[in-house]
Parts: C-alpha cells; structure tokens; sequence
C-alpha cells in the first residue's frame, strides 16, 4: 500500500503544483458550500425563532456578519442572495479544480503515451518479436487508462475525503462537540467494511473478467473460422461450446451482483442509520434546549456531503490497487533498455556513404548452440550488385539484420566505406541504406503515403515514377481512388506480390547508397520480377545492391554471387564463373537450361503407368 | 466495406420509441422480473421521499410539543431505513440480474442468427465489428434496458411525489421551488448530450491511438529501416494531444455542469427559506415544514440528472441497438426450403416408425433421399458476389465419384468460387448445380455439409486439446480413430513430441503449434470425417516442402473414392488429378489430365514449366541445407 503510493507519488512528478491548486480551490469550494447551510441555520434559529446567539460562537459570528447586510427580518430575500451566491461562488472553484485536474491527469496519460510510443519504437526489434504484440498493446493503451482513471477521479476523491474531514470536522466542533462524535461514529466501521470488502472480492471481479474473456474468444474463434464448422456442419456443436461460456460470463456476473448488493445494501443501511443517529440525538438535545434546530439543520447537511466520500472509500482503495498493477506492467516495458541509449548514439560521417562493404570473419548466433553465421568475409565495392543465395535458414536474413544494425555482432568486422559498423550511429547507418523485405509492412496511410515514406519531401511526380519502375503504377491508378487509396484495415487488402512492390517503390524513391533486396520479390510472377530488375539495373547508377534469394532468376542478374550454407559462404564468384564450377549453383542452372530434356523424360515415366 | 467499420455511433437527436419497445419486449420474457423491480422502483421513492418527512415531523414535535413522540419518529425511520436497505439489495440482484439475463439471451440468439447466415453476409462485416456486437452492444443495451427502467421509474415517481407534497404542504411555496427547478431540467439534457459528444470523441481517438500501438509494432523494423522514429511520434502526438483535447472538454463541460446545477439548487433552497420564513413568521407554516422545503430542493437534482443521463444514453445507444435488432432480423439466404424440411420430417418419422426398409434406409440421406454422391454438374452456372462483376458465367462441368478435379489459374480467375458453390456456402446467381442430377437446392443443407470435407490455405484450429481439433471432424470417432488419422496424414510424430501427445493444448487459435502442424492436423480432421466430397483450397502452399512430403501419402488416402476438387500450385498434387481444369475470366480454358495438357503446350504447359523451375530450385537448395 505504501509502496504503491509512493509509486503513484512519483508518477505525479512535474504536475504536483496543479493538484496542489486542484486541492486548494476543491478546499476553498467545501468552504464556500459549507457556509451556505450557516445561513440556513442562522436564519431558522435567530431571524424566525427570534433567539439571540452567543456571541463568540460560529453561529454568532454568521449572524453578525449576516446583519451587516441591514435588518434580517424584514430583509430575508438576503437569505436567497447568500445562499446562491456562496454556492456560486464554490461552483467557480468546483470548476477551476476539475479543469486542473484534467490538465493533470489527462496531461500525465498524454506525456505517459508519448513517451511509450517513443520508447516501444526505440526498442531492439528482437524485443518485440519474443513479446506478444497484444499484451504489449494493452499495457500502452489499457493499462495507461486506468493509471488515468485513477488519477483524474481518485487522487482527487482521496484528497476531497481528508479536506472535507479537515473543513468539516473544525465547523462541526465549533458548533457542538457532543453532536460531533454522534455524527462521526458510524463513519470508521463504514470506511474499514468498505476496505475489506472490495478486497476480499476481488477474485470476483476477476473471475467475470475471465469468464469475458473466454467467451470472447470462443466467438472469435468461432467466427474466423466459420468456413471450418460450415465445412463440417458443426453448427450445434458450436452452440452448445459457445453456450457454455456465455451462461458461465451470465453466472459468473450474477455472483458478482449478489456481492455488490450485499456490499451497497449494508453500506447504504449504515449511512442512513448515521444520518438517523445525528438526526434523533440533535433532536433530543432540541427537546432538551441544549440544542438549536438550526444547528441540527447544519450538522444534517455536513454530514450529507460527508458520507458519500466515506462509501466509496472501499471503491477508491481497489482502484489503487488495479493502478498498481497497471503501473508496474508499464514500468516493466518504459525500464527495458533502448537498442541505443540516447546519450551515445555513435558516430555520423558527414558524407553519403559510396557502398563500400568488407565483411570479414563475422559471426552470429541467436542464442542457441549453433552460429548463424559462422565466420563469413566478404567484399562488395561501390556500385557493385551481390546476390546472395542459399536455403532456408543459412544465415542470409541473419546478414542483412546485422548490416541494418538491427542486430549486434560480437565477433569479427562490418566495414562500410571503411568504418566499422558498430561504431556508427544506427539511424544513420539505416539513412543510408534501403530495404525491402519479404513480408513487406505497410502502415494504413494511403497509397501514395506509404511510398513517400521513402523519402519525405518527395514530389508526386517522382512517386510516381518510382511506382512505375516497380511495375504497380498501373495498378495503383486501376484503383478508383488511385494513389489516395487507402491501405490496411480501413482501406483495401494488397495481396503479397502487390504489397513487395509497393515496398519497392518506397526503396526506389528512398534512393538509398545500398539497397538490400531480402527474398523481396518472392510473391511476384516472373515476368513482372524481370520488368523490375531490369528497371533497378537501369537506376542503378552508383547504388551498391544485395540480393537475397532462393530463386536462380532472381540472382543471375547480379554482378556477383555467394553461396550461403549453414552460417558458411561455400561459393563464390560471378554467374560465368559459378555455372563452371561444379556445386549448388550449377545444379540450380542446369534446371533452368536442361528442363526440356528433364521433363521429356518425366512426362516418359509418367505416362508408362497411366498407359 | 468501410461502412461496416467499427465506427463510433451517430447521435440520434430523436429517440426510436419503436426500437425501444422492441427492446423492452425482450425484457418483459422475464416477466415476475420487470414486476419486482417496478415495485422496487416506487419502494425506493416512497422511502427517498418519506425520509425528509420523517425529519420534519421530529422538528415539529421537538418544537411544537415537547418531543413526546420522538421514539416513535426515531423507530420509523428506523423501519424506512431497513426498508430501503432491503429495497437496494432487490433491485440491484433484478435489475442487474435482468440486464445479465437480457445480454446473455440476445447474444445466443445473435450467435445462433450467425451460424445459419449465408458467408456473403460475412464478406462484408470484419470479425472484429460482429464480435463488438455480440458483446460490448449486448451488454450496453441490456444495461440500458435494465438500469434504465428502473431509474425512469425511480426517477418519475420521485419527483411527482416530491412535488406532491411540496403542493400539499404550502402550494404557493411549492410552485415557487418547482418553478426554479425547470431551468434544471433543461441544464441536464443540454450537458448529458454534450458530454456524451465528447467522451465519444475520446474514443474514437483512443481507438486510433491503438491502431497506432499495434503499428508501432508490427511495423517496428520498416520503422527502424525507414528511421522514421521523429515522423511516427510527431504523428502519434497529434493523436495523443487530440485525445487530450477531447478529455478536457468532457471535464471541463462536467465541471460547469455539476456546480450550475447545484447553485440552482441552492437558488430553490434559499427561496423556499425567503417565501417560507416569511410564511414561518406569519404561522402559515411550522419550522419543520420549512427545513423540508430545503431538504426537497436539494433532492430534486438527483432524479432530474439519472432521467436525462438515461435519455441520452439511450439515444447514443440507439445505432447499437439498430445494428443489434437488424442482425437478429436478417433471414439466412441459404436455408432448407420448407419442402425439403418437410420431406426431412417424414423420412424422420418414417425411420423412427421402422417404415423403411432395411436396404433402403441404409442407403437414403437424412432428407430422404440417395445418400451416396455420384455426379455434381454445374449447368449453366453464373455467380457474381454482392457487389461486382461475374465470377463465372454460363459455366458447365461434371463430376463423377472418384474423380479428382485440379482447379489451376491465376488468382481471382473464378477457383475458390467454383468450391464455394459446390459447398453451397453461395449458390449461384442463375443456372444450376446438380447432385445425381438433382437440383441441391432441393436436398438439405445439413446433409450436403456433413458430406465435405475442407482444408483451407490458412488451417484454423479451435483451442482446446489436438484430440479435440481432429475429433471436430467426427465428433463421435474413438481415440483409436482420431490417432489413425493422425498417423494417415503423418501427423503422429509430431504431436506425439508434443509435452502432453494428443491431449496437448494447441493454444488459441492454435497458435502454439506452427503453420504446417495446423495444417497436418486440419487434414486429419478432414479425413476422419469420412467426406464424400474433398475440397482442398490452396492447402499446401503454407507448408514447406518437407511437410508437404509427408502427407503427401495420407492425401492421396483421403483421394481415393471420393470426389475431390484441389486448387494448388504444387505440382505433386496437381500431377495426378484425374482432371485438370485451368481456370481464367471465370471460364474453363484448357481440360484433360496432366499429359494431355502437356502435349498441348498452352497455358497449363507455361504454368507448369514455371513451377516446376521453381520446385527444382527448392530442393536443390534444401538438399544443400540438409546436406
């Protein structure tokens, strides 16, 4: 409990002085409310009763400052100005201290948003991957509301109960002590249920959340896969499934409204007799004449505004401990370190990269036993195009995330025109090189948007012509809204191919000093493939590019190849040289040349059985 | 398609009474329900009401007659007191139980609409909107429904007494009270509105600032790669700044509005003090009476701010509660005819009546006729979806049993479609399909599904165990059957590597198992179902070449007897259909086996060539990686 204070403490940091003036003026408002039923009081007990007050006592005081204003009796419409004026006058107060606790609270979520956003993109892409997206989403969006919640309403409610206590418990003292303590006695029992109650049923709570959870899941699972109990005609079969979980939520929210009705009809019962209690001792010492019917009329209006604070005490303490927990899952995403702490960014050569690579003795591994990449040197010189081709799993993906710097290497050398890789500053590193990558992501921005992401101040012009060398220009523009359509879950679905073209246009515009291909044209037929290769070539100029494929059309366009098995180059060399030697490459060439002989031959076999 | 998004609710500046009552309807099936809690409602305003009346006549008794009855007072507010505490207790359990109750029925009869809807209804509504339909608006609507009567009731019934008693105790003072109260009335309603404006607002932006997160990761190497860190946060902060902005508002509105009405309030307690300490000086009316007059004035704000908090829910819920009702009113397109409903009962009764004989019952369907599946023809079957051009037109084909037909073409070409139709999850826009050269439109929709077997590009698995997911083909099949199956489609090895084998949890979804696990299990479980027809859409283009081997030898078991229709590219399974159909613009192009269409050297030729170059080249570099 106090730990948890202490962290939302520290959480207010830089917008204390807004909740310390939220909390003066919400102060100054009970002040002002509470001087309204003064006059109530006065008024019954000295204006229409006739009585004199003492003087020195707070209610004598009112009555003074009451007849500055003229002769009461005849004057009593005074009564009406003083009554509305004082609650106007807290109502003015009442605003500025929820206008300043939005500013504080809101202002607080917004910096709290901003700063994970920031943070979540500066993370190691690694990170992201070995963490589930959903529950990583739900800390930065959910858990942040919560924190919000609490800050905007129950801050506030913790502090309006201990003023309204301060206020009220000094005015109710100087009016009567005895009536005071008769007032207050139900209060701490109430406050202590109300604590031990809402935490004894938190497990309730949590269990309807479960039970939300479970049923959302079945209808979920029961909807993306609706071609599947079709297909089967399992339709009862998953009535019953979904029936199940949908009467437990039902049940499992009817337990949890017994608890509250227990919980609300005790509290509500216990207030009532607290009221009850003052309203019958205040009358007796009336009776008695050891009390005024005007101070009972104040105490029965304190003690009104004084019980709601106190029952939703319970309600105020179980917030405190979901903001707790809110708070810690996202203190544990905020505490992980960025790829790059900010104050070492590394260095940034002022001049363009020319495309010279030098890779040598460098190896990788995830973590397990086995190297990625296991000792692999090589060199590519500006301008030059490399291909690099292997199976699944050799290591070319692996490569191309250490040049990115998205990954770190330990052992052995990355040299970009000469300067080792893991000194450079990463986005700098990343400015001068372009990727396309497989599964290409698109952000759910138009068309043209997402290809200028390449390189901002793009003219549409260039766009376009970036589209066009990518051969999607003609796509884009079949589309009825062209290049402002709009992609992702609220524009139109890309199939794979049109998506890795896309991509490609965003790496044309980008016109980086490297551009890495990994597998980017893998979902594009052959044709089209070739029409972009070629336009690469044709763009080419001083632009070093590397080509990771498995498919041999892909990479005999390049310069040069290397062959990549297991973390190892076995090959290397130009396509003359490589079709010579014998290896994996040749074996791949002679598909492409020797296919009619080979499929005469199969097409043989085949029809032997059939015939 | 953008207007099925999960768009906020427009505000309906009138409310629907006609949706309402249906609504309300709804709620009346509980009937002993709706009763206790409208008693409810009046015992709680007769107990609010009775509280300032009890306070006045112990005022008047201490004053006026020395306290002689003050016990009695004390033990009948006692008495109201428990009254009311009892009174909350009930119509928190009914009117909470009503709402819990109402959400849980629309939302099974809502899942029960969705299982019988025809997939064109699913075409154009995303997964997401339907399930905030199913639960978010069931629970919003219920809530309303429940909660709202009874504080409408509540609400009516206090201010009608309270005013009452106002009237009866001084009327001229009464109407000057009730007077300063109308103004209050109109506050509320213009804030409630404006409140929920806003706080609709919020989110909407909150639920971008989601998409944002979601992007923010997904995205995080095309971000990293682009260096676009400054541009995405100076983005995310317009959004984050605008949800600020939204906030402020709705507290700021909320901060005018509760200190304006309650300076009203103060208005009509220091009036009732000014007319009625006038009418206390002049003996028209006893000290009591007046600290009534105050208590009232102050109570008055209470069911004046729930009634119009009610009515503006209700009209910010109406587009939820539209979208609710109109998914419960759309008639499934595809449904047994009544003709064929009525011959499924008869051949039910006659079954049940032993009227049929042996040979015959054994060889009749569930709708009473043939069971066995010997041809589908496609005559003259033209399909186009809701909106758009023709998928197919005038397109003619049969199929006999044991035939395996390979669906190959480019995409969009009309393949998937042509498999739809045949599981009738769409029929056709005009034209027939037969089955033993009936119209199947005339035999049963149950019968026909339970006759398919499907494997879908992207498997889908149910959470639960491996057992279960295969057993979903056959629900009634052994364990002994359920691992044979999974041996056939060699799917055995790995599931018995598995922590727990066949009782192993296969995570939501599946997602604890990989692509091609799914798809080995999606393939046990269509083969234990013992399908008359196999449909295969674009199943093995997700597994890699190994896996693909694998089953390779289960596929060709579940081949076999059957009529099949595979859409693939891999030519293994291409290879040996009896069949082979290339697809494009909806129309039969090229049709014969893998030889003929060889020999012709057309499109099937180039399509093949193409894949086969590239299958080569596959295991050519998986051999290296092996090797």
């Amino acid at each position: 409990m106090f730990k948890t204070l202490k962290i939302v403490w520290a959480l207010l940091a830089g917008r204390r002085k807004l909740y310390f003036a939220a909390l003066l003026c919400l102060g100054v408002s009970h002040l002002f409310n509470y001087l309204a039923p003064l006059i109530g009081s006065v008024t019954l007990d000295f204006v229409l009763s006739g009585k004199i007050p003492e003087p020195g006592t707070l209610l004598g005081w009112t009555h003074r400052l009451m007849a500055l204003a003229g002769p009461l009796k005849d004057n009593l419409w005074y009564v009406v100005i003083g009554m509305a004026g004082l609650t106007a006058f807290g109502g003015i107060f009442a605003y500025y201290k929820g206008r300043l606790v939005s500013l504080a609270s809101d202002g607080i979520a917004r910096d709290l948003r901003d700063r994970l956003y920031d943070h979540v993109q500066r993370l190691p892409a690694r990170y992201i991957d070995t963490h589930e997206t959903g529950d990583m989403v739900q800390r930065c969006t959910s858990d942040v509301d919560t924190t919000q919640q609490f800050l905007s309403n129950q801050v506030v409610e913790i502090g309006n109960a201990v003023l309204l206590l301060g206020i009220a418990l000094p005015l109710m003292y100087l009016i009567d002590t005895r009536m005071t303590l008769v007032s207050l006695c139900l209060i701490l029992p109430i406050t202590l249920f109300a604590f031990f109650y809402f935490r004894s049923i938190k497990a309730v709570f949590k269990s309807v959340d479960e039970a939300e959870g479970a049923l959302t899941t079945v209808i979920q699972e029961n909807l993306t896969g609706i071609r599947v109990v079709r297909a089967f005609a399992r339709q009862e079969h998953e009535e019953k499934k979904f029936a199940t979980r949908n009467s437990r939520y039902r049940d499992n929210q009817y337990h949890q409204l017994r608890m509250m009705a227990w919980y609300w009809s005790i509290s509500d019962f216990a207030s009532l007799l607290q009221l009850g209690i003052a309203l019958f001792a205040g009358a007796y010492w009336v009776a008695g004449g050891t009390l005024t019917v005007g101070q009972l009329f104040a105490f029965m209006a304190y003690l009104g505004t004084l019980l709601w604070p106190v029952r939703h005490m319970g309600r105020v303490l179980t917030d405190l401990g979901k903001a707790s927990v809110s708070l810690t899952r996202i203190r544990e995403i905020l505490d992980t370190p960025e790829e790059t702490p900010r104050e070492a960014p590394g260095a940034r050569p002022e001049q363009r990269l020319a495309g010279g690579i030098q890779i040598s003795g460098l190896r990788f591994s995830h973590g397990g036993e086995r190297h990625a990449l296991n000792g692999v040197g090589f060199e590519v010189r500006p301008g030059e195009s490399l291909a690099i081709l292997g199976p699944a799993g050799s290591g070319k993906s692996t490569l191309m995330h250490l040049l990115l710097r998205l990954y770190d290497y330990s052992e052995g050398s990355i040299r970009l025109d000469g300067h080792e890789l893991s000194t450079l500053d990463r986005q700098w590193v990343r400015s001068q090189l372009g990727v396309v990558m497989q599964e290409p992501f698109l952000f759910s921005k138009t068309l043209r948007e997402n290809i200028r992401l390449g390189r901002a101040e793009a003219q549409n012009e260039e766009i376009e012509a970036a589209a066009d060398a990518a051969a999607i220009h003609s796509t884009i523009t079949g589309f009825k809204e062209g290049y402002d359509t709009l992609i992702g879950e609220r524009g139109i679905t890309l199939s794979g191919g049109q998506r890795q073209r896309v991509a490609i246009a965003r790496a044309i515009l980008r016109n980086p000093a490297i551009l890495i291909l990994d597998d980017a044209l893998s979902a594009v037929d052959s044709e089209t493939e070739s029409l972009i290769l070629d336009a690469l070539k044709k763009r080419r100029g001083q632009r070093t590019t590397l080509v990771i494929a498995h498919r041999l059309t892909t990479v005999m366009h390049a310069d040069r190849m290397i062959v990549l098995d297991k973390g190892h180059i076995i090959q290397q060399g130009t396509h003359a040289e490589l079709s010579q030697q014998e290896g994996l490459y040749r074996r791949l060439w002679n598909i492409q040349t020797s296919l009619e002989e080979e499929f005469a031959a199969e097409v043989l076999t085949n029809l032997a059985p059939t015939n | 398609m953008s207007a099925f998004q999960p768009q906020e609710d427009t505000f309906h500046s009138k409310l629907d009474f006609a949706l309402w009552r249906r609504l309300f309807q709804r709620a009346c099936t509980y009937r002993k329900r709706v009763i206790i809690l409208f008693i409810g409602a009046i015992v709680a305003a007769i107990a609010d009401a009775a509280f300032a009346l009890i306070t006045k006549a112990a005022i008047d008794d201490v004053v006026l007659h020395g306290a002689n009855a003050l016990w009695d007072y004390a033990w009948m507010y006692v008495a109201v007191t428990t009254v009311l505490a009892i009174d909350i207790w009930f119509f928190i359990m009914y009117a909470g139980g009503l709402a819990t109750s109402m959400s849980h029925d629309i939302r099974r009869d809502a899942f029960h609409r969705l299982q019988e809807l025809e997939f064109s209804f699913y075409d154009t509504r995303p997964v997401g909107w339907l399930i905030s339909r199913l639960t978010s608006d069931c629970d919003r609507l219920s809530r309303i429904i429940a909660w709202g009567f009874l504080d409408l009731v509540w609400g009516f019934c206090l201010i009608t007494m309270i005013s009452i008693i106002l009237l009866v105790m001084h009327w001229q003072l009464g109407l000057i009270v009730l007077a300063a109260l109308v103004p209050i009335i109109g506050i509320s309603r213009y804030f409630q509105k404006q409140i929920l404006l806003n706080s609709r607002e919020g989110r909407k932006y909150n639920s971008q600032i989601t998409a944002s997160f979601n992007e923010a990761m997904m995205g995080i190497r095309t971000t990293k790669t682009l260096v676009r860190e400054a541009e995405n946060l100076r983005e995310f902060q317009t959004l984050s700044q605008n949800l600020f902005a939204a906030a402020y508002k709705t507290a700021l509105q909320s901060a005018v509005y509760y200190p304006l009405v309650m300076t009203l309030g103060a208005l009509a307690g220091g009036l009732a003090l000014w007319r009625g300490g006038v009418a206390v000086s002049g003996g028209f009316l006893t000290l009591g009476a007046l600290v009534a007059f105050i208590n009232y004035a102050g109570q008055f704000f209470n069911p004046i701010n729930q009634i119009a908090r009610i009515l503006t829910e209700m009209q910010g819920a109406q587009a939820a509660g539209e979208r609710v009702i109109s998914l419960l009113d759309t008639k499934p397109a595809i449904v047994d005819s009544p003709e064929v409903k009525a011959r499924m009962d008869a051949h039910k009764t006659a079954m049940a009546n032993g009227e049929i004989p042996g040979e015959d019952a054994a060889i009749l369907g569930l709708d009473g006729y043939p069971d066995a599946i010997e041809t589908i023809e496609f005559r003259d079957v033209t399909f186009a979806y809701a909106t758009g051009e023709p998928v197919l037109r005038n397109f003619n084909l049969t199929v006999h049993a044991g035939e395996r037909i390979a669906l190959v073409g480019p995409s969009g070409g009309g393949k998937s479609t042509i498999v739809s139709l045949v599981c009738r999850f769409y029929e056709p826009t005009s034209g027939q399909i037969l089955i033993n050269g009936v119209d199947y439109r005339q035999r049963s929709l149950a019968w026909l599904q339970s006759k398919l077997g499907i494997v879908l590009q992207t498997p889908h698995l149910f959470g639960g165990t491996v057992r279960e997911n295969i057993r979903y083909g056959r629900l009634e099949a052994t364990d002994a059957e359920v691992e044979s199956a999974a041996r056939l489609v060699n799917a055995d090895g790995f599931i018995r590597a598995l922590e727990k084998g066949y009782d192993s949890d296969v995570g939501e979804g599946g997602n604890r198992l990989s692509t091609g696990q799914k798809q080995l299990l999606s393939f046990a479980r269509a083969l234990i179902a013992n399908p008359r027809i196999f449909v295969m859409d674009e199943a093995t283009s997700s597994i890699d070449t190994e896996t693909e081997q694998l089953i390779q030898k289960g596929l060709e078991t579940i081949f076999t007897g059957r009529i099949s229709f595979v859409i693939a590219h891999r030519l293994s399974t291409i290879r040996n259909a009896t069949r082979i159909l290339v697809i494009q613009k909806g129309q039969i192009e090229e049709s014969g086996t893998h030889d003929a269409l060889i020999h012709k050297r057309g499109h099937y030729y180039s399509l093949y060539t193409n894949q086969y170059k590239r299958e080569k080249e596959e295991t050519v570099l998986e051999s290296a990686g092996a090797g």
